[in-house]
């Protein structure tokens, strides 16, 4: 490996050129050429896709044989039932959104990268657009093979799937956008704390744990915070209409609409993604 | 044109770098020397912006790094060889720092190409020797045909054929006219390799002049003398204030008297000589004469290791050596 260069030192020798720097475009592409180059993403990803597409399809496939859906927590309509999958979904993604940053402070990358972007805000504002489509494209993906799995049980359960109908729009549409903005809020989180056990402690233990505890205990203070917890917030945006009613029956707490529950959730990653980015500009690499 | 003005890089109530001034000049390599823990890696962090100072300022090409229009195409790091992503292959890697500044696949290939990376290039970084890391990091800091390199530890970890191919590749970048600033902790390659040598020590500068300078003024060189009379002419040379070591029966090590006045002191005493040798000082004993103050006070630091270790024959110099710091600046 090392023969050929002994000797021959030289570096080709082209016009000083100061040339272009860092625009927003070129280290867009160069975080795109990061997440595409490593395997965990692709694994994230297609974890995502398999899950909420085999949810959907044990959901939809096993409601058949109940007598009283409703009565067993089971969706009434068709969206509900195709986003069904994305609690479990949500884990992959959350794990992928924090790995696109911690995976370069446990490896030293973030060195390189900041070295490359100086001015690094430029270098978090890429990854979290980056994680942002990508997770809503994984979304995509999943919600619409769901969809496909679903359909032909439809029928047997006595619903209709009709994607002109507002209320399935909003809900398959909001599990994109909630899987979406889960991906950008672990990635803040993952910015924060620079640490990929610390960050997906705190994330997965947000979304599982925390959320459900506040969510099931009945005293005043939970169910006050509980709605505007950023899972129970967004979710709410996946919920049909009979879903958020069932839904306020069973807490005396606060009722956000659909949009608002989605706005407290945006709110949140907005506040951690500025925390993410004054810290990134103090901290040293 | 590296500058720094008073750098300094307090850690809490650790001082990593106290107060450093210094100008690395282009066309020249220059060589930053010092124990581990002296603040050259901290040093080299700040230039380029990823450690804050806590005083002072650094500047590359009259600016500071950040404010480069293009950093990568102004200054080439390689900071340490674990700035990589495990799990990406090297090109892969190469090519995502390359698109931050709008450099072309042909670029990614021709440095691959220039640091024997070839072979290599599709495997991820995480199965990697350290060797190879290091040609890696030295690709990455060519990528963008930089007027400056910065360059921490690049021999560590290469073979003897990768430690040659950096010596020739750091002199010829030099005399294309460019900068070039080279950490290390091995005195002997910096003797081969660097112009001007900046000696740091506990986050001070202790040194700071061509290497010829470093060797030919240091304090330290040994006059060896056979004579069949060695106690009488100890006492005499001790007499003059000289630091005596015998390693066998009538050889004596003289430290602090050239090898004239060992022979003019002999001659008046009317002692005979059967060698009169003045051994020349290396840069490795110039080195342990600059941190000799630092054994001195703080022999638990790992210089005072190396100076033990390295010169056995030399009685402990710091106490009496006048302050090589003033003469040498």
């Amino acid at each position: 490996m090392t023969t050929t260069t002994v000797d021959s030192p030289a570096v080709t020798s082209r016009p000083r050129t100061t040339g272009s720097g860092p625009t927003f475009g070129r280290v867009l592409t160069a975080e795109w050429i990061k997440f595409r180059s490593l395997r965990s993403t692709v694994w994230t990803s297609s974890i995502t896709v398999l899950v909420m597409v085999g949810l959907a399809f044990l959901m939809a496939s096993l409601s058949t044989a109940v007598d009283d859906p409703s009565a067993q927590g089971i969706p009434a309509s068709a969206a509900p039932m195709i986003v069904f999958g994305y609690y479990f979904g949500q884990l992959a993604l959350a794990v992928l959104g924090v790995l696109v940053i911690t995976g370069e402070y446990s490896t030293g990358m973030i060195r390189s990268t900041l070295t490359a972007v100086p001015k690094r805000l430029p270098a978090l504002w890429a990854k979290a657009l980056v994680a942002a489509v990508v997770g809503a494209v994984v979304a995509t993906v999943a919600i619409a093979l769901s969809a496909l799995v679903t359909l032909p049980y439809l029928d047997g359960l006595g619903m209709t799937f009709d994607l002109s109908d507002g209320e399935t729009l909003r809900v398959l549409g909001g599990g994109v956008l909630y899987l979406a903005t889960i991906t950008v809020f672990s990635l803040a989180v993952g910015a924060i704390l620079r640490h990929t056990a610390a960050a997906l402690a705190t994330v997965l233990g947000l979304l599982l744990v925390v959320e459900t505890v506040f969510q099931s205990i009945p005293h005043a203070f939970f169910q006050n915070v509980s709605p505007f917890l950023p899972g129970t917030a967004g979710s709410k945006l996946m919920m049909d209409d009979a879903g958020l009613e069932m839904a306020a029956s069973m807490t005396s707490g606060p009722q956000l609409t659909p949009w608002q529950g989605y706005g407290v959730m945006l709110a949140w990653v907005v506040v951690l993604l500025a925390t993410a980015a004054v810290l990134l500009r103090r901290r040293a690499a | 044109m590296i500058e720094a003005r008073s750098l300094t890089k307090r850690y809490g109530r650790k001082t990593a770098v106290d107060d450093v001034t210094f100008t690395v000049h282009p066309g020249k390599v220059t060589g930053f020397l010092g124990p581990n823990g002296a603040g050259k890696s901290t040093t080299m962090r700040m230039v380029v912006g990823l450690d804050l100072p806590t005083a002072g300022t650094v500047t590359v090409n009259g600016k500071r790094y950040a404010e480069h229009r293009a950093p990568l195409r102004e200054v080439g790091t390689l900071l340490d060889a674990k700035a990589v992503h495990t799990g990406r292959t090297a090109y892969n890697h190469l090519l995502a720092q390359a698109a931050t500044h709008g450099i072309g696949k042909a670029r990614v290939q021709e440095v691959i190409g220039l640091t024997g990376l070839d072979s290599v290039a599709g495997k991820r970084v995480g199965g990697f020797s350290l060797g190879m890391g290091q040609r890696l990091g030295i690709a990455a800091a060519l990528l963008g045909d930089p007027q400056t390199l910065i360059l921490d530890e690049p021999v560590n970890g290469l073979d003897p054929e990768g430690v040659k191919w950096v010596r020739n590749l750091v002199r010829y970048l030099a005399s294309e006219g460019r900068t070039v600033f080279l950490s290390s902790h091995l005195m002997s390659e910096m003797a081969l390799t660097a112009d001007h040598i900046i000696v740091v020590g506990r986050g001070r500068v202790i040194a700071d002049a061509p290497v010829s300078d470093i060797i030919g003024r240091a304090e330290g060189g040994v006059v060896r003398v056979r004579t069949p009379q060695p106690d009488a002419l100890e006492r005499l040379l001790r007499a003059e204030g000289a630091q005596v070591a015998s390693t066998e029966q009538g050889l004596l090590e003289v430290v602090g008297r050239t090898a004239a006045q060992v022979g003019d002191t002999a001659a008046a005493a009317g002692l005979a000589l059967h060698e009169l040798t003045p051994v020349a000082s290396s840069l490795e004993d110039a080195y342990m004469q600059l941190t000799a103050e630092e054994v001195e006070y703080h022999s638990a630091s790992p210089v005072g290791h190396l100076a033990g270790a390295g010169n056995p024959t030399v009685t402990t110099t710091g106490a009496d050596a006048p302050s090589t710091e003033s003469a040498l600046r």
